[in-house]
């Protein structure tokens, strides 16, 4: 079962077959809509369970589409990094069953159809985007997510969130395009468009400034999509005015597409081997560092409990871009492993929020006094979530930034493991707040205190992905010890 | 101010990206490596193996059709995009204080007159993309044009006629499923999605199945064009 | 250097419409030109990727009666098919976005409608 070869191929036709019917299937019964989504992404995450089975028994394995041999047709490679799919299928069903509810009250109604079918191209293009070999089938599978995500940000027709997706628009098309002209350079210097090919033939470049351009910019590009200080002014706007939903999966999982499209570059270059990453690993740690700083600072001044999580995504995409530049063993496994927790956490976080606006219809932190008496679960499930984003053990936010600090030492710059104990200090103050009005402070609104906790379909995603950050905590080594052998092989060579 | 600094920035930015394409493989040289490489392989084999005189097609449909079936999802999305962004609750809004057509009778006439060699025209270059220039997006473009001119000729409802309810989403979605199709089918007969038969005995089912991935892609391209432009239409 | 760029000038050309269209991107104040300084960035990509192909005397890949080598290389021209899907997909939904947002601001000038927010 496990090893049948072609769960790799169901795993994106699965969901993109769904994408596609899903208007026809709803056309009779508005219902059915969430109903098939969840089906489709079901058996999508039994494929991926079997993947991440499989690629922990036997290592990493490759697929050709249309048995061309590579470099010559399409090769799908699954490795360690590709077992985010666990991820993406997880928080892309609880959001789906979240939405069963949220989604019927706030967009207009016969956009909805339309809005399932967005969420599975969107959960398609990542799939897409992790698990393929090919450089220029990375930026296809780009495109379906970007587009999907450009979309769900103005599904709800407010004003301002159809501006924000505009935003989003042009800086997402500027980076794409970037991106696409680096994999012309490359294309013009190797002639392959097959990533271990390319890495093999860059090898015996001999004109260096092409190369070089074209590294710096996919990683100015996807710094872009992964929102790194200077260039995430798109974020803030789009991740608070999107449906809740979309939010958690646009800030646990679209925005990570960025940080693994750098991972993948890297190991291009690793893979070569002869070219010096000094600058490019700097400029990183740089950045991330400044990321978690000004991300935290930004959040602190936030009356919107939205836009406050949207900030500290950036300040925790910081954390992960740091780990990554500082390409040492602990630095880049920490930073992997935060991939998946801060998705957990953040999906939590914004779910939790939707399920608080949903009941209450506030989103400001003075509105949401004494929220945490009315909706006591959620409320909960919320302050799981901060504890663990700040990294306070035994919960998932710890162990991972413990082995970015960590590896900030083996790296031998000591200064930059304070730089991250300083930024979570800042997070550690705007999440008190958050507990602070939910608990502490009398309602500004006494009226607050007669709603209940949000439908099941609501609770329970939150429920479940609040235990699961209190058990990835205790359960910590396993993911880190999971990634081990991949991140050894990629700084290896 | 802005602008001047702008212009500053990005022409000392024209510097390194400058230095760095004068530093790539002569343009049109054919010992480059673009040219040796993949794409030698291509121009090889591709006219027997992969199905195709026209060995773009070939590219497009076959040795590359995973790409291919990403770009039709990628229309697909955007079809998806624009209805999501753009449908309203209550249809009332838009039609009211539209503004009514008035096509000379001349334009008219001609439109008219030409539409079914148009429409000829497109089936042309679908069907005759794999040994000529042409394929199944480039004729699917010439038929969602077609279907534009004739809606503002025709007036919205007269030629929202062309694309009927009923069928509608079956034909928008109708170049991803024809792609998974085909590769479903390449699944249980030669074990990889979307592999083509390889026996040499076998090359006229490898160019019916490039035929029906072209007017797959063809029929879906041209509603989805179609609908995107009815839909912004129905919101001006 | 520049006799470099002289044989690379096709690329050259494509490298200063790429900062053209990025010009209009950033420093243009209503939606539709910004939108139109992305399309000229597309379609300097394509000029781009579409040139790298070019062998010269190269002949169109098309097999069967009458070809003869030397031919262009097929893979950029495919890719560029495909680039151009997406861009079209692009630009269909920033058309929306821009007619959705004219509907409910009454401008498309960058400058009022960050006044209006």
């Amino acid at each position: 079962m496990v090893s049948w070869p072609h769960w790799i191929i169901v795993a994106i036709i699965m969901p993109m077959a769904g994408a596609v019917l899903t208007p026809i299937v709803s056309r009779k019964n508005d219902k059915a809509a969430p109903v098939w989504a969840l089906f489709i992404m079901s058996l999508t995450s039994l494929a991926a369970l079997f993947l991440i089975v499989r690629v922990a028994q036997e290592g990493p394995f490759s697929y050709l589409v249309g048995g061309w041999a590579r470099p010559y047709g399409i090769e799908l490679h699954f490795d360690e990094f590709s077992a985010s799919i666990g991820i993406i299928c997880l928080i892309g069903w609880l959001a789906l069953l979240f939405s069963y509810h949220y989604v019927a009250e706030s967009i207009p109604k016969p956009r909805i159809p339309y809005y399932y079918t967005l969420v599975l191209l969107n959960l398609t293009g990542m799939i897409g985007f992790v698990m393929t070999g090919d450089l220029f089938n990375l930026y296809v599978f780009m495109e379906i997510l970007s587009l999907s995500a450009y979309a769900l940000v103005a599904v709800s027709g407010e004003r301002v969130a159809e501006m924000a997706a505009f935003k989003y628009l042009v800086m997402g098309a500027v980076s794409s395009l970037i991106i696409l002209f680096s994999i012309g350079l490359l294309y013009a210097v190797t002639g392959s468009l097959n990533m271990a090919d390319i890495s093999t033939r860059l090898a015996g470049i001999e004109s260096r400034l092409p190369v070089m351009l074209a590294l710096a910019g996919m990683a100015m590009a996807l710094m872009v999509k992964a929102a790194i200080f200077p260039l995430h002014i798109w974020l803030p706007d789009a991740h608070a005015i999107a449906p809740s939903p979309v939010s958690a999966i646009l800030s646990g999982l679209v925005v990570k597409t960025g940080v693994f499209g750098l991972l993948r570059v890297y190991q291009i270059f690793y893979g070569a081997g002869t070219y010096e990453l000094a600058g490019l690993n700097t400029t990183l740690i740089w950045l991330g560092a400044i990321s978690i700083i000004m991300g935290a600072f930004f959040a602190i001044f936030q009356e919107d409990i939205k836009m406050m999580l949207a900030y500290s995504t950036i300040s925790n995409v910081g954390y992960i871009v740091m780990g990554l530049g500082l390409a040492s063993q602990y630095g880049i496994i920490g930073a992997t492993v935060h991939i998946f927790n801060h998705a957990l956490i953040k999906a939590t976080l914004f779910l939790g929020a939707g399920a608080l606006m949903y009941k209450t219809g506030y989103r400001t932190l003075t509105d949401l006094r004494g929220v945490g008496k009315a909706m006591p679960l959620t409320s909960m499930a919320m302050s799981i979530g901060a504890i663990s984003i700040v990294g306070i053990p035994p919960t998932a936010g710890f162990l991972c930034k413990w082995y970015i600090a960590l590896g900030a030492f083996q790296a031998g710059q000591p200064a930059f493991g304070f730089a991250l104990v300083f930024g979570a200090l800042f997070i550690f103050i705007y999440y008190i707040r958050m507990v602070n009005s939910f608990y502490f402070q009398p309602p500004t609104h006494p009226e607050i205190l007669e709603v209940g906790e949000a439908p099941v379909s609501m609770l329970f995603p939150v429920l479940l992905l609040a235990a699961l950050c209190l058990v990835m905590g205790i359960l910590g080594r396993i993911p880190l010890s999971f990634i081990e052998p991949a991140v050894t092989r990629m700084l290896g060579g | 101010m802005k602008k001047a600094l702008v212009a500053a920035l990005l022409i000392l930015a024209a510097i390194p990206l400058l230095l760095a394409v004068s530093e790539l493989p002569p343009h049109g040289s054919a010992s480059n490596a673009t040219y040796t490489h993949v794409s030698a392989y291509y121009l090889e084999h591709g006219a027997e193996e992969a199905g195709a005189e026209n060995i773009i097609t070939d590219v497009i449909l076959n040795y590359r059709g995973f790409d291919t079936n990403g770009e039709v999802t990628v229309i697909f999305t955007a079809l998806a995009a624009v209805l999501a962004v753009l449908l309203l609750g209550d249809a009332s809004t838009a039609t009211e204080d539209k503004p009514s057509h008035s096509v000379s009778v001349v334009v008219s006439f001609i439109v008219r007159l030409l539409a079914p060699f148009i429409a000829m025209f497109a089936v042309y270059v679908i069907i005759n993309g794999h040994i000529s220039p042409g394929g199944g997006f480039q004729g699917g473009t010439i038929l969602g044009a077609l279907a534009i001119v004739l809606t503002l000729v025709l007036g919205e409802d007269e030629a929202r006629r062309l694309l009927p309810e009923r069928p509608k989403p079956w034909l928008q979605a109708a170049a991803p499923l024809t792609f998974i199709g085909i590769g479903l089918a390449g699944l249980t007969d030669t074990g990889f999605y979307l592999g083509f038969p390889t026996a040499e005995a076998l090359s006229w089912i490898r160019t019916m199945w490039l035929l029906a991935i072209e007017i797959g892609i063809g029929v879906g391209g041209a509603a989805i064009i179609a609908s995107i432009f009815w839909t912004m239409e129905a919101e001006r | 250097m520049i006799e470099a760029l002289w044989v690379n000038l096709d690329y050259a050309a494509s490298v200063v419409l790429f900062l053209i269209g990025l010009y209009a991107v950033i420093a243009k104040d209503n939606l539709i030109k910004k939108f139109m300084g992305l399309n000229i960035m597309e379609t300097a990509i394509f000029a781009f990727i579409v040139a790298l192909g070019v062998v010269d005397g190269g002949d169109a890949p098309i097999m069967g009666e009458g070809a003869r080598a030397p031919f262009t290389n097929p893979i950029p021209q495919a890719l560029i098919l495909t680039g151009i899907v997406v861009a079209v997909s692009t630009t269909a939904l920033a058309l929306s976005l821009i007619i959705r947002i004219y509907r409910q601001c009454g401008t498309i000038e960058a400058d009022e409608l960050r006044e209006m927010e």
